[in-house]
């Protein structure tokens, strides 16, 4: 199953209950209201639909959205080799 | 100083709908909210729900999401998004929800006889019927008993004491009663108390069926041919309030919750003695300080089935004697449900709405008496009701007790 960034920011907004048009790179996790139990969430919703594993801690840092997506595909890419 | 502790909001939802004006008037038209549910798990037929219950048919969580300016409802196990309706619906009625001062400095003790039992089943499922070695990652925070107090905690901002009660079917009048001690104790002027359950699920309904505690078709309280309980789900919420504290802010007095009794049989782990339920009545009357002739309205546990209604007549009859011709006895879970852990606190909002409307909600299914249940009985169409008293009981497995008097505001 191909893993593509509107996927991934359909998930985002589904699991962390967030409006889908508020979901622009340059905003920050914090300003969404995304916390460390949502990520758990989200990075389950994930593992569930593509089949991954995914290291919690590799997300721990992340401060933007965009950053956040962009490990994911990163991660996902390295995954799927 | 004696304080006294008033009613000043509440809040419902149960399988005869979302609020406690439909709870009320679900409960005086006399249609019950007791529906056939028929539930296959994933159409293969191995597990089935099959039987009346009473379900809670939609949850609307937008006032919630509103006041929380994010949405929550459906990160929830069903019991909490229960537990929040209600008790939101308490705090607008408390005129609360604007005064965050107000409200961080009250507590929460709430009721729940078993957790977020879907959420606990879902990820058996997972683990056991799909073979799947992972459980979502909200599996614990959604399924503890105390789920429930976290979220109200967080949602309005309140952090006093705050813990969650379980006593099985007498978990939130247990949690009432406690509230009421914290009142007069002097420890909190606002306890928002009450109760949640969500346990119509195969897991759980396959278990009650294994008790054969479950009726075929009805909730038939006190009623000759009865056959058991039916469940229900639900949550109830009552802000309850040093009465001084509630008078000079103008907030409105329900009523007043003058009487807490609780005991334990010691005697078996299903099967009611009766002795236990007349010394929480004992208790509760001394509480009170009110003689046994004070004309009353009971709200009998009274769940349907052939030992618990016949043992609780009895102590009914052994606790007031002759005085008990004066009263009058509702059953109000032959519309509802049981309700399990939020069934005290379901009973003591519909019975202070029976106090204050004047009107004794008619116990439904009734085939006619049984010579081991001569109750005073409110049947037929609702009756009208002139006392002032409210005693609502509450007799939970593990022979918990709890009776809980409250008083018409004056």
């Amino acid at each position: 199953l191909a893993i593509d960034r509107n996927t991934v920011l359909d998930i985002i907004a589904e699991e962390a209950l967030v409006e889908r048009s508020a979901l622009t790179p340059e905003a920050t996790l914090d300003s969404l209201g995304i916390a460390s139990l949502d990520i758990i969430s989200i990075v389950f919703a994930l593992e569930e639909r593509f089949g991954l594993t995914l290291e919690q801690s590799d997300f721990e840092d992340v401060q933007s959205l965009g950053q956040f997506v962009d490990l994911i595909l990163d991660r996902a890419a390295i995954e799927q080799l | 100083v004696t304080r006294r502790v008033a009613i000043t909001g509440m809040g419902c939802i149960s399988g005869l709908g979302q609020g406690l004006s439909a709870t009320w008037s679900g409960l005086v038209d006399g249609l019950g909210g007791i529906r056939r549910l028929s539930r296959s798990f994933r159409e293969e037929g191995r597990l089935v729900i099959d039987g009346p219950a009473a379900v809670v048919a939609g949850v609307d969580g937008s006032a919630v999401e509103a006041h929380a300016a994010r949405r929550v409802m459906a990160q929830l196990d069903p019991a909490a998004a229960y537990a929040l309706v209600a008790t939101h619906e308490a705090l607008v009625d408390a005129g609360l929800l604007d005064q965050p001062k107000l409200l961080a400095e009250a507590s929460i003790l709430y009721g729940g006889a078993s957790g977020g039992n879907v959420t606990l089943e879902e990820g058996y499922a997972r683990l056991f019927a799909n073979g799947q070695t992972s459980v979502h990652p909200l599996t614990i925070p959604k399924m503890m008993p105390s789920a429930t107090v976290g979220q109200i905690s967080m949602l309005y901002g309140v952090r006093g004491a705050a813990f969650a009660i379980a006593s099985a079917c007498a978990s939130s009048a247990h949690a009432l009663g406690e509230a009421m001690h914290r009142i007069r104790a002097g420890r909190s002027k606002i306890v928002i108390a009450g109760g949640a359950d969500a346990s119509i699920t195969f897991g759980s309904w396959t278990a009650w069926k294994a008790l054969r505690a479950m009726a075929p078709d009805a909730c038939r309280p006190f009623s000759r041919d009865r056959q058991g309980m039916v469940l229900g789900e639900g949550a109830a919420t009552l802000v309850l309030e040093d009465l001084d504290h509630a008078l000079a802010r103008g907030a409105p007095i329900h009523a007043e919750l003058i009487g807490a009794g609780a005991s334990s049989d010691a005697f078996d782990l299903t099967q009611p003695d009766g002795v236990g339920a007349v010394r929480a009545m004992e208790e509760a009357y001394a509480d009170a300080g009110i003689a046994r002739d004070t004309p009353c309205l009971i709200s009998a546990h009274g769940t349907g089935t052939p030992l618990n209604d016949k043992v609780e007549a009895q102590a009914l009859r052994q606790f007031f004697g002759p005085h008990i011709e004066r009263n009058i006895v509702i059953a109000t879970k032959s519309a509802h449900g049981h309700a399990l852990g939020a069934g005290g606190a379901v009973e003591l909002v519909t019975g202070v709405q029976a106090l204050a409307n004047g009107l004794a909600p008619p116990i439904l299914g009734y085939l006619g008496p049984d010579p081991d249940c001569g109750l005073p009985l409110a049947l037929g169409e609702p009756q009208r009701l002139h006392a002032e008293t409210l005693v609502s009981n509450s007799f939970a497995f593990g022979g918990l007790n709890s009776v809980l008097i409250a008083r018409r505001a004056r």
